[in-house]
């Protein structure tokens, strides 16, 4: 039972690695292959240490070793940026080849026999990696990467135990200025070993121009060129990029060693996208957010505001019930506010409503749900409209993100439509800019004019550009028609217009003469929005309002979309909800749930993916997760939910939306060609399309645990003073 | 040499002997939490997380990452106020089993009578044919510009 | 979530612990209450417990039944061994008063069971 590490690195036959069972897959594939006469290119056989391994031709040795199972220490190169080739650490030697080769830039051909572990590799490593140490810091114990740092590791691994270092002229070891990149990413730029790998990132993946080397040789710097910030939203990954601790998180710096965290998985809900992460908490805290590795939706990237808002968990949490008294809210125990509020929902004998907002996890959602059901009311919503004529959101087609994110790379042509994805969706914005690199992803949109890190056409920003689009009068029309995969992505605040059904049905008859059928995506802002479609929300407040409630539930509700005026004089508001925002300011009664990392819930991201949350740390003060206190006031009322623990409340879940426990697994939705047939007349009225976050210091405070972060509000300062400099610079 | 208990056994003796040495059919869902001693809430009310370790971001390793592990749900912790230190009341924070195999770690869950899940499964990783020269080539996005 | 795996209805092969089929291993179990039983009056005297020999019976026809729904025979068996053990060590004064008392978790605070008391605990 007990993992054997030895003999299953020893016996490749009866080994279950993953890696190894690629192999054998390969083995299998070629052996079909030689007996049907050549289709695909053929695979090239090779030998790593003596293991036969079949690969695309092209491919490098590293990566066939990797298929062998053999992992080749590297420090430049990575799986996911271009071949750069200069730290050398990969060399290794190919029988019969005088020289040693670069693994991760020299390409297969057939027969080779590569050698990883032979005496001339390891001499080579030793070489590499005193040449590296001779100039790299021995501060160790004082640095935050230490633990984790790739140079540390491989210097134990593959290099010498004896330092050739004797410095004999006292001129010390090369040093370098440490920059200033902002506020997010700490430099001590001493430590570089050159890597590249952040020059790469920035260039490749998040499309910002604004790393680059000067100086040759031993006088290489890395830097700016000239002093300024770092910008981007998804600039915290050349953190987690960085091999050795030039680049670390500031934030995070000095606050604990890797391994006295705890790590627990979970998701990110700041956007829709729906990332997977891994908390690191110690002491009851959650100390830094790292990305997880999934290929479906983040790859191994993660956007800065998940990355470091995780400060605002700390700050301006609800940790006591409150009800108002005497117009203040004071604290008080359980039992009295929830005998408070459920007096005032038998009061109100069914005239009560309920608004999720962004943060909502599905739990909650259905539970609120069951509750107001319970009580004899239907009116329960959320804070982000979406159009109800038509199919409206009773197709779940009609406000997912049809083609899956992955599935974008593919793209050939894409129209944004009053959305900006660098924002909105940091992460579904680099897939499109990764289509745009790889694949010639041909990018137009409709729109304010915006940097989106690739060049793309603007067709302008009149309302009247999506009719000729639909009705094919715009040039534009017969590129996303002839296409072989096109993609038409709708922000979801653009459906929120009055018109917004015309919109919708306008692209959706559009979309049906295209040659891909899930071409129309709708690009959800609200990690709840979709599960609260999914549940039988209905989008917008209005019908909230409508209901005149005599009692009005907010759950996690802080875009303040309903305010008081709107409401009839004598309603009574109850918030339920982790942060002190605006939802908690209007309340009469504030019951404290609980934040992401502190519940294990469910969401829904934009493609209609659940996927759960676990419970990182417990919660603060006396907050209770938030499904619980509504079967709490359940009871208070005298029609208590029939679900008691989690288990139970999934099960629920599992009746109305199977999908919504199957976590992780995505959906096919299968209804997109009927929801034209059920739209409404379709007219779309004149103006101009916008969108809410149109430059990096709006991306920053969205939602309550990132305006509550000290670190994202230093994030908008550094901004607005980069965006000052920059019109500064402009006028003389 | 035969055994003098053997010699002196009677039938019925010896009749239960064989059945001994024999084999028995049992359910092969089999519950031992009733003699593990393992208190009972724990038992019921726990989540036990089947997962694969996730690969650090912070760096490239991936060698020891070919398991899965249990790990129970999270409980409360607290910090002394004085030194800092941290505590917890639950036996089983702590632990963490490994397993070669996802179905061992659910075979183990069913055999102590745990609540398990799964956390993720696994992915393919799609290949992606890589290439120093695209670095240079004139007519593709791949060209790097900043060096 | 996989949750629990529909029981499987499948039987394998094992060899015995000490019963080869239920009926022995029923025996037992009926061995053991009995000698229990007996012994209970004993237990009373010797180690001056303020309990009586009825609400002795009573612990020990508790105890038995939280097994009840126990069908493994070796599970059974094991049970039966783990029972025996306890009663060499109550009989041989092995224990002492506490850890008879200790049947009756006199000093431990019941944990609330229904979900309101739960909740304002804040228990999971």
């Amino acid at each position: 039972m007990i993992r054997a590490p030895l003999t299953k690195a020893l016996s490749l036959g009866s080994s279950t690695s993953p890696i190894h069972k690629i192999a054998a897959a390969a083995f299998r594939t070629t052996a079909v292959t030689a007996q049907i006469p050549a289709k695909a290119p053929e695979k090239i056989e090779v030998f790593v240490d003596d293991i036969p391994v079949h690969v695309e031709p092209g491919t490098t040795i590293l990566q066939a070793a990797a298929v062998a199972g053999v992992e080749i220490p590297r420090f430049c190169y990575h799986e996911r940026l271009a071949v750069a080739g200069n730290c050398r650490m990969c060399l290794v030697e190919i029988e019969k080849s005088p020289k040693l080769a670069a693994a991760c830039a020299m390409p297969v051909m057939k027969g080779w026999r590569i050698k990883t572990n032979s005496e001339k590799t390891r001499q080579a490593r030793e070489g590499v990696m005193e040449f590296l140490l001779m100039n790299h810091p021995l501060d160790c114990p004082i640095c935050d990467q230490g633990g984790e740092c790739d140079l540390q590791d491989q210097a134990m691994a593959f290099g010498s135990d004896r330092s050739r270092f004797t410095d004999i002229n006292h001129s010390g070891k090369r040093a370098v200025e440490d920059k200033d990149i902002g506020p997010l990413v700490k430099t001590i730029m001493t430590r570089c070993i050159h890597c590249t790998r952040c020059i790469r990132f920035a260039s490749e993946i998040a499309g910002v121009d604004d790393l680059g080397t000067t100086g040759r040789g031993n006088d290489m710097q890395i830097g700016t060129y000239v002093e300024k910030l770092f910008l981007s939203e998804m600039s915290g990954n050349v953190i987690d990029l960085c091999p050795v601790g030039a680049l670390t998180n500031k934030p995070f710096s000095f606050a604990a060693r890797p391994w006295e965290t705890r790590k627990i998985s979970s998701i990110d809900v700041l956007d829709a996208v729906g990332s997977n992460i891994i908390v690191s908490t110690r002491t009851n805290e959650v100390l830094r957010i790292l990305p997880r590795e999934n290929e479906e939706i983040n790859e191994e990237w993660l956007a800065d505001k998940s990355r470091f808002a995780c400060d605002g968990l700390k700050r301006q949490r609800l940790v006591a019930p409150m009800v108002r008294i005497k117009g203040e809210l004071t604290p008080v125990e359980w039992e009295g506010a929830l005998i408070e509020v459920g007096q005032k929902v038998r009061a109100a004998n069914g005239a009560v409503a309920g608004v999720a907002g962004s943060l909502a996890d599905v739990e909650s959602m259905v539970a609120l749900k069951d509750l107001l059901n319970r009580v004899g009311s239907e009116a329960v919503c959320t804070e982000q409209s979406f159009p109800s004529e038509g199919s409206g959101a009773d197709l779940r087609s009609n406000y997912l993100f049809n083609r899956n994110i992955q599935s974008l790379e593919t793209a050939d042509v894409a129209l944004l439509i009053g959305t900006n994805p660098r924002y909105e969706a940091p992460l579904i914005n680099t897939r499109l800019r990764k289509a745009y690199v790889h694949n010639e992803l041909e990018v137009a949109s409709i729109g304010p004019k915006i940097d989106l890190s690739y060049r793309h056409n603007n067709l302008g920003d009149d309302s009247n550009l999506i009719t000729q689009i639909c009705n094919g009068t715009h040039p534009f029309a017969a590129k996303l028609k002839e296409a072989k995969n096109p993609a038409i992505i709708v922000g979801s605040d653009l459906l929120a217009r009055p018109d917004g059904a015309g919109i919708l049905a306008n692209l959706q008859n559009f979309a049906k003469g295209f040659k891909s059928t899930s071409a129309l995506n709708v690009l959800q802002r609200n990690a709840s929005q979709a599960g609260a479609l999914d549940i039988g929300y209905q989008a917008g407040v209005e019908e909230a309002i409508k209901s005149k409630p005599k009692v009005l539930f907010l759950l996690n509700a802080d875009e303040a979309k309903v305010t008081r005026d709107q409401l009839p004089k004598d309603c009574y508001i109850v918030y339920v909800g982790h942060h002190g925002d605006e939802g908690a300011q209007i309340a009469d009664a504030v019951l404290p749930g609980v934040a992401y990392t502190e519940k294990t819930a469910t969401y829904v991201n934009t493609e209609g993916r659940a996927q759960q949350t676990l419970a990182a740390v417990s919660p603060p003060g006396l907050a209770r997760d938030d499904w619980k206190i509504f079967r709490a006031i359940s009871e208070i009322v005298g029609a208590p939910l029939p679900y008691d623990s989690l288990e139970e409340i999934r099960d629920r879940l599992d009746d109305i939306a199977p999908h919504l426990i199957r976590h992780g697994h995505l959906e096919a939705n299968s209804f997109q060609t009927v929801a034209p047939q059920l739209s409404a007349a379709p007219s779309i009225s004149s103006g101009k399309v916008s969108v809410q976050q149109l430059s990096l210091k709006d991306y920053f405070m969205t939602d309550p645990i990132s305006r509550a972060s000290p670190t994202m509000a230093k994030c908008i300062q550094a901004a607005k003073k980069e965006g000052e400099k920059k019109a500064a610079s402009a006028s003389c | 040499m035969v055994e003098n208990k053997l010699v002196l056994a009677t039938p019925e003796e010896l009749k239960q002997r064989n059945k001994l040495a024999g084999t028995i059919a049992v359910p092969k869902q089999v519950n031992i939490a009733p003699i593990t001693g393992h208190p009972e809430e724990h038992v019921k009310n726990r989540r036990v997380c089947i997962s694969r370790p996730a690969k650090n971001s912070m760096q490239s390793g991936t060698n020891n990452l070919d398991y899965w592990r249990i790990e129970f749900d999270n409980r409360e912790r607290w910090e002394n106020p004085l030194m800092g230190w941290v505590s917890t009341g639950d036996p089983l924070s702590n632990m963490e089993v490994e397993f070669n195999s996802k179905e061992e770690a659910i075979a183990h869950c069913e055999k102590n009578g745990y609540k398990w899940f799964i956390e993720q499964e696994e992915q393919a990783k799609p290949s992606r044919v890589k290439n120093y020269g695209s670095n240079f080539s004139w007519n593709k996005r791949t060209r790097v510009s900043t060096k | 979530m996989a949750g629990r795996e529909a029981a499987r209805k499948v039987v394998h092969q094992v060899r015995p612990l000490l019963s080869v089929d239920k009926d022995e291993a029923r025996k037992r179990v009926i061995n053991l209450y009995k000698t229990w039983y007996r012994q209970i009056p004993y237990v009373v005297m010797d180690y001056d417990i303020p309990m009586s020999v009825e609400q002795c019976r009573d612990k020990l026809r508790e105890e038995f039944l939280k097994n009840k729904d126990v069908s493994d025979i070796r599970v059974i068996d094991m049970l039966v061994v783990k029972g025996q053990m306890e009663l060499k060590e109550t009989v041989e004064i092995w224990k002492q008063k506490g850890h008879i008392m200790r049947y009756w978790k006199e000093s431990q605070d019941p944990k609330p069971t229904d979900f309101l008391s739960k909740f304002f605990n804040g228990q999971n």
